[in-house]
């Protein structure tokens, strides 16, 4: 008969039974070190999904989240293209890689729709099934539990102007013509 | 460098230098130690959380409310200046792969005409569940504590809604099997709802301890559940070997199907309790400590007669803490468990 496991051993992080706890390992493995400056880089996962472009018709994409120093990288992988999110904190910044003018530029709103595990960004420019990232939002945020819908609109600068929820989005999208 | 003090910080600086340990391996192992730590802390907020459960006692409907959340970092909130966060921690339950997209919905940012399935009645704090009959009571009537308890029609209202998913016999045989194992408990004090408490459930644990939070556990939680394998990984009705045959020797008709579950799961999530009612049951499954582990088992935290203990089941055998359930309510139990941990659910 199989040992049965302890709590502590049901706490996924301690679990090495568990593939998330493998996959951590794995993960650090996978740790980088990317050039000389000793930026490093670790894969936090891979994750098959569903992405739309512009409001198209959803299709299959894989997320690649990266973490950074000071920031993390969702490489959305769409048949042969990729579309590059980064987001930092302290201050929260969304930003998008524009291979055109190879640089980053910021977007103008966010939104994630729990009940969905949706996250959009430029209103529906590129949404994207993220379950990862809404779990890890909402325990970094315990104070979005009960909400559903929430949208970040940012400044100029890159910065959040707003943040609303659900019923107030509609009053936000009114006043700013957000679709 | 009188100072005592100063001495050691130079010995240890010292030793620190001297140390000839390989600097690659110390480079790669800084972060894993950093994300423990990160990992720890969350989850140690969740057990600050619990503190707002009052105490982890059952007295009283908001002593059994979430603490909002647990898991904080110390620079979540307004004062951070950020206000998404860049999803660099490992929630609890890990990161989901998504291999199996069939169960990955369509990405949508609609939300539907009314909120997800109870949003709306968060106001309405937390009505103690008895016995699982609010599970059968889908229009919101639930058990007033400050009025005399009305058993008759308490018990229809839940027949009503057991009816109409079929399982008309589930709260008329319900008590069939019980005590039939000499449990060490009897408490006649949820309605008709005996609870079980096997001699083998000796693992005790204190939920004030343990993150009931985790952050899949919210609307649309089946997508969101980090673990997409199983050997069965998605079913409306489970075609494990022991659900049909079993369940009617245990006594009861069928056992309550996935549909009944989920709801349970949707009605407490949106209403912020970390728990449902097993149906026909007096346990209280504590939804957001369900990890699957290996290919078909779980393990899972119940609470029965106010105390929790630590549960494992194996889905494909049927077993429970190793061993063939012992009455009708633990194969609901396991049932229930199963059901969260691989069934179907949008």
């Amino acid at each position: 008969m199989k040992p049965l496991p302890t709590l502590q051993k049901a706490i996924p992080f301690f679990n090495m039974s568990t593939p998330w706890a493998a996959a951590l390992l794995t993960g650090t493995a996978l740790s980088l070190t990317l050039g000389s400056g000793g930026v490093r880089a670790e894969v936090l996962y891979t994750l098959e999904t569903k992405c739309a472009l512009k409001g198209a018709a959803p299709v299959a994409c894989k997320v690649e989240a990266v973490n950074e120093e000071g920031s993390t990288l969702y490489r959305h992988t769409i048949g042969t293209t990729t579309h590059t999110l980064r987001i930092s904190d302290q201050p929260a910044r969304f930003s998008l890689w524009d291979g055109g003018s190879k640089s980053w530029q910021n977007i103008r709103n966010a939104t994630v729709l729990f009940s969905s595990n949706t996250l959009c960004l430029n209103d529906k420019d590129l949404c994207v099934v993220n379950p990862n990232y809404l779990n890890s939002l909402l325990q970094d945020r315990p104070d979005f539990r009960g909400r559903d819908l929430i949208q970040a609109h940012f400044g100029g600068n890159g910065r959040v102007d707003i943040l609303c929820y659900d019923g107030g989005c509609d009053l936000v999208a009114q006043r700013k013509g957000v679709k | 460098m009188g100072h005592p003090f100063g001495a050691t910080l130079s010995l240890l600086t010292a030793a620190l230098v001297a140390v000839p340990a390989g600097p690659l391996l110390a480079i790669s192992t800084t972060p894993t130690v950093e994300k423990d730590q990160a990992t720890l802390q969350a989850r140690g907020g969740g057990g600050g959380g619990g503190g707002g459960r009052g105490g982890g006692g059952r007295g009283g409907g908001g002593g059994r409310m979430q603490g909002g959340g647990g898991g904080s970092r110390a620079r979540t909130g307004f004062s951070g200046g950020g206000n998404f966060t860049r999803g660099d921690r490992k929630p609890s339950g890990g990161f989901s792969s998504g291999d199996r997209l069939n169960r990955v919905n369509n990405p949508s940012i609609s939300r539907p005409a009314s909120r997800p399935d109870g949003l709306q009645r968060q106001g309405q704090g937390l009505q103690r569940q008895d016995g699982g009959r609010s599970l059968g009571d889908r229009s919101g009537a639930l058990v007033d504590r400050n009025q005399p308890f009305d058993r008759q029609n308490t018990f229809n209202q839940g027949d009503r809604m057991i009816n109409r998913d079929g399982d008309r016999t589930l709260n008329r045989q319900g008590n069939r099997t019980f005590n039939r194992d000499g449990d060490r408990n009897w408490n006649g004090n949820l309605g008709n709802r005996s609870v079980n408490i096997d001699r083998d459930w000796n693992r005790e644990v204190n939920i004030g301890d343990i993150n009931l939070n985790p952050g899949w556990a919210r609307p649309g939680w089946g997508v969101a559940r980090p673990w997409n394998w199983g050997w069965y990984g998605g079913w409306n009705t489970p075609s494990w070997g022991w659900w049909g045959a079993s369940a009617a020797a245990w006594g009861i008709g069928t056992l309550a199907t996935a549909a009944i579950i989920n709801d349970a799961v949707n009605d407490a999530v949106s209403q912020n309790v970390t728990y449902i009612v097993v149906p026909n049951t007096g346990y209280e499954l504590q939804y957001g400590t369900i990890q699957p582990y290996g290919n078909y088992s779980v393990s899972f935290v119940v609470t029965a007669n106010g105390t929790s203990y630590q549960i494992n089941a194996d889905c494909n055998a049927g077993a429970i803490n190793g061993r063939q359930p012992s009455s009708a309510q633990e194969a609901e139990l396991l049932n229930a468990a199963c059901q969260v941990a691989y069934g179907n659910a949008a």
